[in-house]
């Protein structure tokens, strides 16, 4: 059974910290990646993404805990992770001097996959990135999101099991960021599991199966995305237009258990936003009150919290609480 | 295809590439050297006793300007290292399935196999000056050890600076200042019986030296007395700055 569990974990961290000096980059950070999954690695900027990301992909030792990829060891078996994953770094990189064609055929070459199938790869790469019409440009006369482009799909020239996407869409249009969000998804159907870090929380929503919040080093959520949502969502908004304007209505609403405040909406007086901490329960005590009342609800929307709001609430919240 | 011959290909396509302006002027240089300063020098130079026999001052100076060329064609390796820094490429590929012990061999190789090639244009390109010599068997043998030995230690040493130093003008200063004695407190451009004993005792510590003395016995047969004394440390200083090299590219950080 053990074993079976431990097959079915690409990734497992146990206290895993990396000092940096007097600064702990990384503190005890445990979470565990399913095999087949898109893992979202979530948090601002210096909160420690890559450095987990580097320690995951054997570039640092870590100070403390322990940490299996793909079954081995981070800090004593990196040569046998190293041949299964694919990295794609935050730092843009690729071959100066070579063509976009060169460069995938170059990478192909370097991971050994064999000449027939690095043609048909870098074909269907140039088609789906976007890049067939700079083929034979080299990168510095290539825009800042070609580059990235590049970089990313020259990842795809091999097969990995593991994948760590480090922001690999910084510097992308939304366009090609859909892309390479759908390439990655695809990617993931075939088998492969995926590891991607990004502060878009967009990009999370469309793409992840799990996500873990990290700031400070510290791990903060690590749940489903809804699940996130739900235990740190805190705030539902309901959207209410009234089809005639009531006085006091304002007032009784606010007594209603759960509510926590009532702003105007743009239509002054017959529409209002109710801000409860669960939707669930303040909507049937909400339309209770108005039938009561004899008011007719005209339009009833309720707006559940944004990943970008727990994100930033959570962000904040944390802060606020460490300060 | 063997990991490491991989990276050796990588090293051979896209660092050299990228750098064939430099390539072009190490490839070039050597020529104005032979062709223009060796028979201007000549008029002005009487013919050399070599061995047992009179040779013009540039038949003595090609082979000395060829392990010069080693020289500076061996700073390529540090430069591969700083453009790979740059570019992330080195992060990049030691985050696949190579290990940092065949990067830096590959760079080292990659450099020996250039400065063969260069070498082997400019003995092509300077045959006119070479008409009459005939090599043996074991001439082949100094000649090739030369090069291969002058480029591990060249490569080596600009690998360590490299690493140690920060900036990429500060290398490219470090060189200069590095390279200019290293030319002229050798025996490239004269032999060193007749230099001030000063000159003489610190050329005879000198790699370059070494290096020219075991090509010349190669090309011209000149085996100088002191030669299996300079090969024995033409070696050991190759293999000391290799593990000195390797030492220190462990201070790299990805």
């Amino acid at each position: 059974m053990l074993v079976k569990q431990l097959e079915e974990l690409a990734i497992e961290t146990k206290d895993l910290s990396l000092r940096y000096g007097s600064v702990l980059a990384v503190d005890h950070v445990s979470f565990s990646v399913r095999n087949g999954e898109v893992f979202g690695f979530l948090g601002p900027n210096g909160a420690g993404k890559t450095t987990t990301i580097r320690m995951l992909t054997t570039l640092l030792r870590p100070t403390s805990g322990k940490a299996t990829v793909l079954g081995f060891d981070v800090a004593t078996e990196g040569g046998k992770i190293r041949p299964r994953i694919g990295v794609v770094q935050q730092d843009l990189s690729y071959e100066h001097a070579l063509t976009v064609e060169a460069n995938l055929d170059l990478y192909g070459v370097l991971w050994d996959v064999p000449k027939r199938e690095r043609k048909e790869r870098i074909e269907l790469l140039l088609d789906k990135f976007g890049l067939k019409e700079v083929r034979k440009t080299a990168p510095p006369e290539l825009s800042m999101g070609q580059r990235r482009r590049l970089q990313v799909a020259r990842e795809f020239m091999h097969d990995s099991e593991l994948m760590f996407l480090d922001e690999p869409t910084t510097g992308l249009d939304p366009q090609a960021r859909r892309v390479t969000l759908d390439f990655v998804r695809e990617k993931v159907r075939n088998g492969a599991t995926v590891f991607f870090t990004t502060h878009i929380m967009e990009e999370a929503e469309y793409i992840c199966d799990r996500i873990a919040v990290i700031n400070h080093g510290r791990i903060l959520a690590l749940d489903t995305i809804d699940n996130v949502k739900q235990k740190f969502g805190g705030i539902s908004v309901i959207h209410l237009r009234f089809a005639e304007k009531r006085e006091g209505l304002e007032l009784e609403l606010q007594g209603l258990p759960g509510v926590q405040k009532i702003l105007h909406g743009e239509q002054n007086g017959e529409s209002l936003r109710v801000f409860a901490e669960d939707a669930n329960a303040a909507l049937p005590r909400i339309i209770e009150l108005t039938t009561d009342l004899g008011v007719h609800i005209a339009e009833l929307k309720v707006e559940e919290p944004s990943l970008d709001d727990v994100f930033v609430e959570m962000i904040n919240s944390k802060g606020k609480k460490e300060s | 295809m063997n990991s490491f011959l991989r990276l050796l290909y990588r090293d051979l396509k896209a660092s050299l590439w990228s750098t064939k302006s430099m390539l072009a002027v190490q490839f070039v240089t050597p020529l104005f050297y032979i062709f223009v300063a060796g028979f201007a020098y000549a008029s002005l130079i009487p013919p050399q006793t070599v061995g047992n026999r009179q040779i013009n001052y540039v038949l003595f100076l090609a082979p000395g300007i060829v392990v010069m060329q080693i020289m500076f064609a061996a700073s390529m390796a540090g430069a591969m290292l700083w453009l790979d820094k740059r570019l992330a490429m080195f992060t990049q590929i030691i985050v696949g399935p190579f290990s940092r012990w065949q990067y830096i061999l590959s760079k080292l190789v990659s450099i020996m196999l250039q400065g063969m090639l260069n070498a082997f244009l400019v003995f092509l390109i300077a045959s006119p000056v070479l008409v009459g010599l005939t090599v043996s068997p074991e001439g082949v043998l100094y000649i090739v050890g030369s090069l291969l030995l002058g480029a591990l230690f060249f490569g080596s040493l600009t690998l360590a600076i490299s690493i140690f130093i920060k900036s990429n003008e500060a290398f490219n200063a470090t060189l200069n200042v590095l390279f200019t004695p290293l030319m002229f407190l050798s025996s490239v451009y004269y032999k060193l019986d007749k230099v001030p004993v000063i000159i003489k005792t610190i050329s005879y510590a000198n790699p370059l030296t070494y290096a020219a003395d075991m090509l010349r016995a190669g090309l011209l047969q000149d085996y100088a007395p002191s030669l299996p004394l300079e090969i024995i440390a033409l070696i050991v200083e190759s293999i000391f700055a290799f593990i000195v090299a390797t030492i220190a590219f462990r201070r790299v950080k990805p």
